[in-house]
């Protein structure tokens, strides 16, 4: 493989998202756009969850904000955030090269490979809200841990044929080090024209707030009472069926799930129980965009990609993922 | 004949440290084994493994499998040829299948009659169109815990396959192995190395990738140099690196091309426990911590990278950063932890799960507090230390710190008690009570120590039990196997009489309540716990399996303890392991003396005699009835050594108790020479079987001899 020549280390942290979107488009992703709902990590965006699941080919990256209510720490803990931002890669199936295109995008940031130690550790992934796991590791740069780096195996139950393959970049992380900070509130978000403005400047208050609600204020009993409304909700389109607003449903109630956790209204048996419940809802609503889309007869099987042959007729049918 | 050397290598994305090394045995000895199943003959087996790659060498493989010999039996004359002499179908079929002719069979006489009988030669195949297949096996054999897929492939491996060499000699195998096309190029250094590297010979497969390559292929090899290398690299620092097999092994596993890097961290956090410290390098950051001549840590710590960096400052600094960033993390908990006292979070116990049908760590630390108290006296611990430390003993689960290193736990517990003012021999037994953690592992110091590491696992091992998880093949999600070997450690190298039926008995009754108490409370819907076992076969279960490990610690000993030895104490049933040693090692002693032999064999024969005349036995000794001067003298020298006999068995002094029974010898042999038991009379019998069942009887207080080969 010809290596790329490592480029100027982007300066801000949307220089950051900049360059990996730029990477990454051109390797062909489509940069979708967050999802708009409250999601724990990346993998929970339809562009990475629902399209792992089927035999249709697909590449998608993008930025998502995640929230883990439980890791707020009320602005004064200079790496942990209740909300913070994923760069995420999902393509499937994952390309033989994959680990190479990997280690091009940290070129693309500067991160010369010759000077730096870049290291793959096992990691492997489990998402038991999910109903999902992979294999592959946690990237280390200099014994610090900048990506997950994910082989999907199953998702919402089903077998992944073919596998994707899931990037996810730690973006504040990353900037920190490309930044050389201590604090991710000193993290330099822009810095142009118009004055420089910090990650804290952005967000420092609403991580004193959103703790402060994450612990302290979130309506346990609505919360409980919501939780229930979205499961029934879910459960009902799944019937219709109806997946993909099952899946926003899905995503409402394991938000509520979260919110609880943090208020620590749920005990740890009830907790086993609740990640059931959710898992419940994932497997059926993998299974109802599965029947959807071969409904459609797995319509982005027939696009054809230049340099990779057609599908064969009914190959999606023989080799698509298998109903657990 | 002759012979090449054969090289296989898979090489792979970045495979799983921990497994590494076993994964390399595994696939040179399923090789091995490959070739050794298919009558190739073959050399020295050389193995090699780095993150992205195993690899084995065979040196001197034969060029052609064995030839083998082959003998088949055909029909019997009688079904072979016609009336008159002519072949049936049976003979022609059978020829056929031999790839010869009627003609040219031979016949074999066997008891049953005359056959049709063929010998010949299947001459070997040659080993170059065997290999695919072989190594195919092999690597399916391979004991991989999660095969994984990737791309749009079906081929299955412990991670992605890139390359495949097969070079018999200087020939490539042709072949596809784990969807990939064999060849001889291999690849180096992720980063370091230029292009893929055309490998002309498998014995230069080792110093070609460390040449041109960037690779230490060899594990063992590059295990010693990252050791050395970081023993040096502290040395410069005037400090001596910690370093340990486990990290060594894993650190080995992640790297290619092992550079030693020192780096620092602030001296303000030396204030931390070293527990913290230690486990922050090794486990978070697999790096080694350092020392200084005192034994103290110094703010120093080597890691070990997988490159020659352009600039070896920017890994340090990098190293550095993360360090500072994961104890700065430790230090906020532990600062916060001990805002709060253990007994305090103490209550919260009731929410954290140990077992869903055993209850809260609340409920296991009030039922581990009964048993410490039962234990107290055992160990000379004081009652209520023993009953405070089993209370706070599960709160540290509840700390900051605990949460972040879950190894810690206990040793954290030991920390925050002192910190709240408990006794000191309360804090240490926390700390102390999952002693032995492993094999080799320090046993707990202190009595109240022992009495709470005993409870804990005996609670443990009765409540898993209880609910009928008793581990099976590999699966021991509880440790069980860990937890019954300590029990014996401590009881045996402590000299402890623990009573084993009393203390499960114990147990069990509070496992039960809780487990009812836990049926009681399951919400509606959840669904019903699989029926659980009686108590009376749980204990029995939980004796056998205490005993059967005790057993394996025996037999894996240096091999003074045969299986039958093993058994002739079982038989007993001792109720404490302690008391089960010291019959062993009489039983041992006792076997080292001339007489025990011809004793054990007596003993056999009195066990037949006794097992097919049970009924018979007289139900006291009738002197009158010893009509011979052999059986006379055996009574009476019975009963000059049984009282001595009784009262060393009341002492628990087995050595001289067999050695006083070992002085029966003579009259037991001269019984066996003269006397015939199964008398006419049967007054006279039932009398003699009285008088081999007291015999028998003295024996079997120490062990049942019957069962030694003799």
């Amino acid at each position: 493989m010809a290596r790329p020549r490592p480029a100027d280390r982007p300066r801000t942290f949307q220089d950051l998202i900049f360059a990996l979107q730029r990477y990454w488009a051109g390797r062909g992703c489509v940069l979708v756009q967050p999802y708009d709902m409250e999601v724990g990590a990346g993998t929970f965006h339809t562009a990475t969850f629902l399209r792992a699941v089927g035999p249709e080919p697909w590449s998608a990256a993008y930025v998502q904000p995640s929230r883990r209510p439980t890791d707020g720490r009320y602005g004064d803990n200079p790496f942990r955030l209740q909300r913070y931002y994923q760069f995420q890669v999902a393509i499937k199936p994952s390309p033989p090269d994959f680990v190479d295109l990997y280690l091009g995008s940290l070129a693309a940031l500067g991160l010369d490979p010759l000077t730096h130690d870049v290291r793959l550790v096992e990691d492997n992934w489990e998402s038991p809200t999910l109903g999902a796991w992979g294999l592959g590791w946690e990237i280390w740069l200099n014994g610090m841990e900048i990506s997950q780096f994910t082989y999907f195996q199953q998702v919402g139950g089903l077998d992944c044929r073919p596998v994707m393959g899931e990037i996810t970049y730690g973006l504040e992380r990353l900037a920190m080090y490309l930044q050389d900070v201590e604090s991710v509130f000193d993290v330099v978000w822009t810095d142009g024209p118009l004055g420089r403005t910090t990650y804290g400047d952005v967000y420092h208050q609403n991580e004193v707030e959103q703790s402060a609600y994450n612990f302290e204020h979130a309506d346990v009993a609505e919360l409980l009472l919501e939780f229930e409304a979205h499961e029934r909700e879910c459960a009902r389109l799944l019937v219709i069926p109806l997946a993909l607003p099952a899946y926003e449903r899905m995503l409402e109630a394991s938000h509520a799930f979260n919110l609880l956790d943090a208020r620590r209204a749920i005990s740890v048996t009830e907790r086993q129980r609740y990640i059931l419940r959710v898992r419940t809802l994932a497997r059926g609503v993998a299974q109802a965009y599965y029947r959807s889309r071969e409904v459609l007869g797995f319509p982005l099987l027939q696009r054809l990609v230049p340099g990779v042959d057609p599908p064969l007729p009914g190959r999606g049918a023989a080799t698509g993922a298998r109903l657990a | 004949m002759s012979v090449r050397d054969l090289l296989v290598e898979i090489g792979c994305e970045e495979l799983p440290p921990k497994s590494l090394a076993a994964l390399s045995r595994a696939f040179a000895d399923q090789l091995a084994a490959s070739l050794a199943g298919a009558g190739i003959r073959h050399g020295r087996v050389e193995r090699f493994a780095t993150p992205r790659r195993l690899a084995v060498l065979v040196r001197r493989v034969a060029e052609r499998q064995l030839d083998e010999e082959l003998s088949r039996r055909g029909p019997p004359l009688g079904a072979a040829f016609g009336p008159g002499g002519e072949p049936t179908r049976a003979a022609t079929a059978f020829a056929e299948s031999c790839g010869t002719t009627v003609a040219a069979l031979g016949r074999v006489r066997e008891a049953k009659g005359e056959f049709l009988h063929y010998t010949g030669v299947r001459p070997g195949a040659a080993t170059l169109t065997l290999l695919e297949g072989l190594v195919r096996g092999a690597l399916d054999r391979l004991p991989v815990a999660k095969r994984m897929r990737w791309g749009s492939g079906s081929a299955e491996f412990v991670r992605p396959v890139h390359w495949v060499v097969l070079l018999f000699g200087h020939e490539v195998v042709p072949g596809r192995i784990v969807g990939v096309a064999t060849g001889n190029r291999t690849h180096g250094h992720r980063f370091m190395s230029r292009g893929d590297i055309a490998l002309r010979s498998p014995g230069s497969y080792a110093a070609r990738l460390e040449r041109r390559g960037f690779v230490v292929a060899d594990f063992a090899r590059r295990s010693e140099r990252v050791r050395a290398g970081v023993v040096a690299l502290a040395a410069e620092h005037g400090a001596e690196a910690i370093v340990g097999d486990l990290l060594l092994d894993e650190v080995t596993a992640l790297v290619e091309w092992p550079v030693p890097i020192a780096g620092r961290f602030e001296s303000r956090f030396l204030d931390l426990p070293r527990e913290v410290l230690v486990a922050t390098l090794q486990h978070h950051q697999r790096c080694f911590p350092v020392e200084g001549a005192d034994g103290k840590l110094v703010p120093l710590f080597i890691a070990v990278a997988n490159i020659d960096s352009r600039a070896p400052a920017e890994v340090q600094a990098g190293n550095e950063r993360v360090v500072r960033a994961r104890l700065s993390d430790a230090a906020f908990f532990w600062d916060q932890d001990r805002r709060e006292t253990l007994a305090a979070r103490r209550e919260r116990l009731r929410s954290v799960t140990f077992q869903a049908q055993l209850g809260s760590y609340f409920a296991k630390s009030e039922r581990v507090a009964r048993l410490a108290l039962a234990l107290a006296p055992l160990t000379g611990a004081d009652d209520s230390a023993c009953v405070r430390a089993a209370e706070l003993a599960k709160c540290d689960l509840l700390t900051g710190l605990v949460g972040e290193f879950p190894e810690l736990q206990g040793t954290m517990g030991g920390y925050y008690a002192r910190a709240d003012g408990e006794p000191e021999a309360v804090a240490a037994a926390i700390a102390e009570q999952y002693l032995p953690r492993f094999a080799g592992d320090a046993l707990p110091a202190g009595p109240v120590g022992t009495a709470l590491a005993l409870a804990d696992k005996l609670d443990t091992i009765a409540g898993i039990f209880a609910i009928g998880q008793k581990p099976s093949g590999t699966k021991d999600p509880f440790a069980l196997r860990r937890a019954t070997l300590g029990v014996l450690r401590i009881t045996l190298e402590r000299r402890l009489e623990l009573d084993l039926p009393a203390l499960t008995a114990l147990a069990l009754q509070a496992a039960g309540a809780d487990i009812d108490a836990a049926e009681a409370a399951r919400p509606a819907g959840a669904p019903p716990p699989p029926p659980r076992p009686d108590a009376a076969t749980v204990a029995a279960e939980i004796y056998d399996y205490v005993f059967e490990r005790l057993r394996a610690h025996y037999l894996e000993g240096n091999g003074d303890v045969t299986v039958e030895m093993f058994d002739a104490v079982l038989d007993r049933r001792p109720s404490s392991p302690l008391d089960f040693d010291a019959r062993l090692r009489a039983l041992r002693e006792f076997l080292s003396m001339p007489d025990a032999a011809a004793l054990a064999g007596a003993n056999k024969r009195i066990a037949n005699i006794l097992r097919k005349s049970a009924d018979a036995v007289a139900p006291c000794l009738d002197t009158g009835l010893l009509t011979l001067p052999e059986e006379r003298a055996l009574a009476a020298a019975l009963a000059a050594v049984a009282p001595g006999v009784e009262s060393r068995l009341a002492g628990r002094d087995y050595v001289a108790a067999l050695g006083a029974l070992a002085t029966l010898r003579p009259a037991v042999d001269a019984f066996f020479d003269h006397v015939m038991v199964m008398a006419e009379d049967p007054a006279v019998r039932a009398n003699r079987l009285h008088l081999l069942a007291r015999l028998q009887r003295l024996f079997l207080e120490v062990a049942d001899l019957s069962r030694l080969p003799g």
